[in-house]
């Protein structure tokens, strides 16, 4: 069944779509992640413009993170004074990687510097999962104690925390700085513009190792913020580049969101460990395809640049 | 005074007469009669591209035919030329080309060459060549090259043929004709032909010359939840984005809802 997707341009397998999406809600339920930095390079692998699946990622996220942001506001698991912080950082961020991507599209250059980017960021991140996992699995079967890295966030917190402009984060039970919450919520919401991400896979450990907030409250208070910066990135990207296909986010929504609940049920089956060295290679298995693109010879060295608005 | 003006009057007109660009005007030459299977192809969610078929007569039975199909609007597109960058693969130059067909398609009873010479060719717009000749192209970025001309134009077709929005098809198995004089053919218009007017221009030649012309048209447009999408998202991006935002988190919350435990992201 194929359908017309009026902003891409394409028609495509709707069965295709649907299953990407069911695909990456199950990752995101079995590994308690946001899928949208997986979600991003499938759609362009079947052939989606890449301003077209960034920008419609993010109004999928948008939809998938409110009820999760719905529900954590209800529990009081949302530190609103940190969360609005994050968010102007986030806002911010967001506004000036839209137009990031307006003028590289323009420069033709803006699939190539998405892709180094995705390189750098998921290298790091399943290098780091990979590692970190690998050393837990080792060390419950020497039964030796944990300890290590934790330490050395919890350094850099207080480092950050000495920063001028303090305040008092009543739910989080914290007297720190301003700065870092607002520098990290710029650069994701740089990310969530560039790679149409939502970045909990960053915020939520910065929040809890760095920044040094419960976890409940890092995961509740990410959620709030990834709802707004999506939804600003999602409108930025509408007035800017016109590339949001509400109709390809919402088909991915559905997949999703079936998707979540079948990956939930496979994660209580699973060990943590085991989980977060699936989630890993996964990871790098990705960051490897997409390396590779950029240092192998294209087929094509001629391609067409997008046109003003629309999504070719 | 009087008398000279108007021989220089008659010269003229004798000499326009007698230029060969006017002998070609393609619409000076007996009709070909054509009817296609429908003028209007309407872009639904289910749309992926759609097929429609031309029937024709022949002016003079046994002449060659040439059938034409091209975009009425003519693209600017900008194009990017890949190049290595230290270890990386990356744009180094682009290029605006104007005056190149959205669309270009064409059927013919036998190659284009063994049908016409190459200067009527060109004067008609038949072939990539002529295409070719047709088109401009502007250097944006970078730096260019002496075999960029070719490059940029083998790109293009190279992109255009893979999206099948331009071919040529020299094969009578592909343009039947029944008895010389009765001929029927179809053209896809794949799903990435976009919204517009599109023309069919069936050419008849006897002897490497024109003798008859005629002419289809047709419409390519979106309707319904697609045209008003479009509409919105192009036209009125503020309400679009405003929108989207809104129906997410409309959709995310009743599916949170639905699923009572819904709290991924």
């Amino acid at each position: 069944m194929e359908i017309y997707l009026p902003i891409a341009g394409i028609s495509i397998n709707f069965f295709l779509i649907i299953g990407i999406g069911g695909l990456v809600g199950f990752l995101s339920g079995l590994f308690g992640v946001g899928g949208g930095f997986l979600l991003t390079p499938l759609m362009m692998m079947i052939g989606i413009p890449p301003a077209v699946a960034a920008a419609s990622d993010s109004n999928q996220i948008v939809a998938a993170a409110s009820s999760g942001a719905f529900a954590h506001w209800r529990l009081g698991n949302v530190d609103f004074k940190m969360g609005i912080i994050i968010l102007v950082g986030g806002i911010t961020g967001g506004t000036i990687g839209v137009q990031l991507v307006k003028v590289l599209r323009a420069a033709g250059n803006f699939e190539f510097v998405m892709k180094v980017v995705y390189v750098l960021m998921l290298g790091l991140v399943g290098g780091a999962m990979f590692a970190e996992s690998w050393r837990t699995i080792r060390r419950s079967k020497s039964g030796a104690a944990a300890a290590g890295e934790e330490i050395g966030g919890a350094k850099l917190g207080q480092l950050f925390a000495k920063l001028p402009l303090k305040m008092h984060f009543h739910r989080s039970g914290l007297h720190t700085s301003a700065i870092f919450p607002f520098s990290i919520g710029t650069t994701v919401g740089i990310m969530a513009a560039l790679l149409g991400v939502g970045g909990g896979f960053i915020m939520v450990p910065a929040m809890i190792y760095i920044i040094g907030m419960p976890t409940i409250v890092a995961i509740g208070t990410d959620l709030f913020q990834i709802v707004l910066t999506s939804a600003n990135v999602t409108l930025q990207q509408a007035f800017v580049n016109k590339t949001v296909d509400l109709l390809l986010a919402l088909i991915l929504l559905a997949g999703s969101t079936i998707g979540a609940q079948f990956g939930a049920l496979a994660g209580k089956r699973l060990k943590g460990e085991q989980i977060r060295i699936l989630l890993a290679v996964i990871v790098l298995a990705l960051t490897v395809k997409l390396f590779f693109d950029l240092i192998l010879q294209p087929a094509d060295l001629v391609s067409l640049a997008p046109a003003k608005g629309g999504g070719h | 005074m009087r008398k000279v003006l108007a021989l220089a009057v008659v010269l003229g007109l004798a000499a326009i007469f007698a230029s060969p660009a006017l002998a070609f005007t393609p619409e000076a030459q007996q009709k070909v009669i054509t009817a296609a299977s429908k003028n209007l192809i309407e872009i639904g969610l289910s749309y992926r591209g759609d097929e429609i078929h031309f029937f024709g007569v022949n002016p003079v039975p046994g002449s060659d035919l040439i059938i034409r199909l091209t975009a009425e609007k003519s693209e600017e597109v900008k194009l990017s030329v890949k190049g290595r960058v230290g270890p990386f693969w990356m744009t180094v130059k682009q290029y605006d080309v104007t005056g190149a067909p959205f669309m270009y398609k064409i059927h013919s009873t036998k190659p284009l060459d063994q049908i016409i010479s190459p200067a009527l060719a060109e004067e008609l717009e038949l072939g990539y060549k002529a295409v070719r000749s047709k088109m401009k192209m502007r250097l944006a970025r970078g730096e260019a090259a002496p075999d960029d001309g070719e490059k940029v134009f083998n790109g293009l077709i190279k992109i255009k043929e893979k999206a099948n929005l331009y071919n040529i098809v020299e094969d009578p198995k592909r343009l039947e004709i029944t008895e010389g004089r009765l001929f029927k053919h179809y053209f896809r218009f794949p799903a990435a032909a976009t919204e517009g007017r599109y023309q069919v221009e069936s050419f008849s030649f006897r002897n490497g010359e024109l003798i008859g012309y005629g002419k289809d048209l047709i419409e390519i447009k979106k309707v319904g939840l697609e045209h008003w999408l479009t509409r919105i998202s192009q036209d009125h991006p503020v309400f679009f984005g405003i929108m989207a935002v809104l129906i997410a988190v409309g959709a995310g919350l009743l599916v949170g809802m639905i699923f009572r435990k819904g709290g991924h992201h």
